[in-house]
């Protein structure tokens, strides 16, 4: 029965999350544990997005190279927040945030704004109470089309 | 106690007055008849077979590591603690790669088991192998940590040949990721 404890503890070391971590010139913005963020990445996202996140054209969109630049378009914030697959995460708000911030940071450092400024819990708790559903893909559709396409370190 | 002696003399002649020995061996004879049909039930049935599967004409294997123990072609291998379909190890592949003339899925689900070796918990990624019809050997379905429907991610009954040229299913590996972190 040991299983059962690791989804439970890892909903309650949630709550701890303020912690703070290693926090070296290299640390990553908002991301206390950069190994419990991975784990989290992994059980909880992985699996779709697959490791290197980039995905599927049938599945997932791929988030290398590009996620962070939903940051530089209005909207774009909360869109990432409120997709499927992160509002209904089975994660607490706290860890919810530190892998959203983790997997930002890891898969698209170059489109990450200068001023970013990190998930918080509860910020992220509140956008995920609205989470978007079947019209997540028009919503991206419409963000994407915001994209600065003079941007040339985007990868097609 | 003379009144318990004419309480116990009456009530046996009652019962000696109002039944036959025919009918007790009509009692006996349906209890009987009872106890045989209780293993047709499908709950016994189901507890019976534990994880399904079995009686398939596998040989054993096994990795030879202490640290990995265990029949790779039985359903209670301890990595499979999720698992829902066909085992590769009994299809020509392994706990980790798929047989030949089959692709694995990049798309996958992804839970954690047990080691009984260590008593730590592992990240396994249950791949299936895609591109040829059902394998049909060694099924299996165990569903630790499955979520219904609604969690697609985390739901095993659903097809996972997803990333892949074919989206036949043949049969499911699976693969050690990694060990997961101690809880706090």
């Amino acid at each position: 029965m040991k299983w059962l404890a690791v989804p439970a503890l890892m909903l309650a070391t949630g709550a701890a999350v303020a912690t703070p971590g290693p926090a070296g010139p290299d640390a990553m913005p908002g991301v206390a544990n950069p190994v419990r963020a991975r784990q989290h990445w992994i059980l909880q996202c992985q699996g779709c997005h697959r490791a290197d996140a980039t995905g599927t054209p049938q599945t997932a969109p791929t988030m290398a190279g590009f996620v962070a630049r939903f940051l530089q378009v209005p909207g774009g914030r909360e869109y990432l927040a409120r997709v499927p697959g992160v509002a209904t995460a089975a994660l607490s708000d706290a860890d919810l945030a530190e892998v959203v911030n983790w997997s930002l940071a890891r898969f698209d450092p170059a489109h990450l704004p200068a001023d970013f400024k990190p998930y918080t819990a509860a910020e992220i708790g509140g956008l995920r109470s609205k989470p978007l559903r079947a019209e997540a893909s028009a919503m991206r559709a419409r963000l994407v089309a915001e994209f600065d396409e003079t941007d040339v370190t985007t990868p097609k | 106690m003379s009144g318990l002696d004419k309480f116990s003399e009456k009530v046996t002649r009652n019962v000696a007055r109002a039944t036959s020995r025919r009918s007790l061996l009509t009692l006996i004879g349906g209890a009987l008849t009872g106890a045989a049909v209780i293993p047709v039930l499908p709950v016994s049935r189901a507890q019976a077979q534990t994880h399904g599967g079995g009686g398939d004409p596998v040989a054993p294997q096994s990795s030879g590591n202490p640290q990995d123990p265990g029949d790779q072609t039985k359903c209670d291998y301890w990595r499979y603690c999720a698992i829902d379909g066909f085992l590769c190890s009994c299809c020509g592949g392994s706990p980790s790669s798929c047989p030949p003339g089959t692709e694995m899925s990049p798309i996958t689900w992804i839970g954690t088991c047990q080691n009984p070796a260590d008593n730590r918990a592992y990240i396994i990624s249950y791949n299936d192998c895609c591109g040829k019809s059902s394998c049909g050997r060694c099924l299996c379905n165990r569903n630790e940590n499955d979520r219904p429907m609604v969690r697609p991610q985390a739901n095993n009954d659903i097809n996972w040949c997803l990333g892949t040229s074919s989206s036949v299913y043949n049969c499911s590996t699976a693969v050690i990721l990694g060990v997961a972190l101690e809880q706090q």
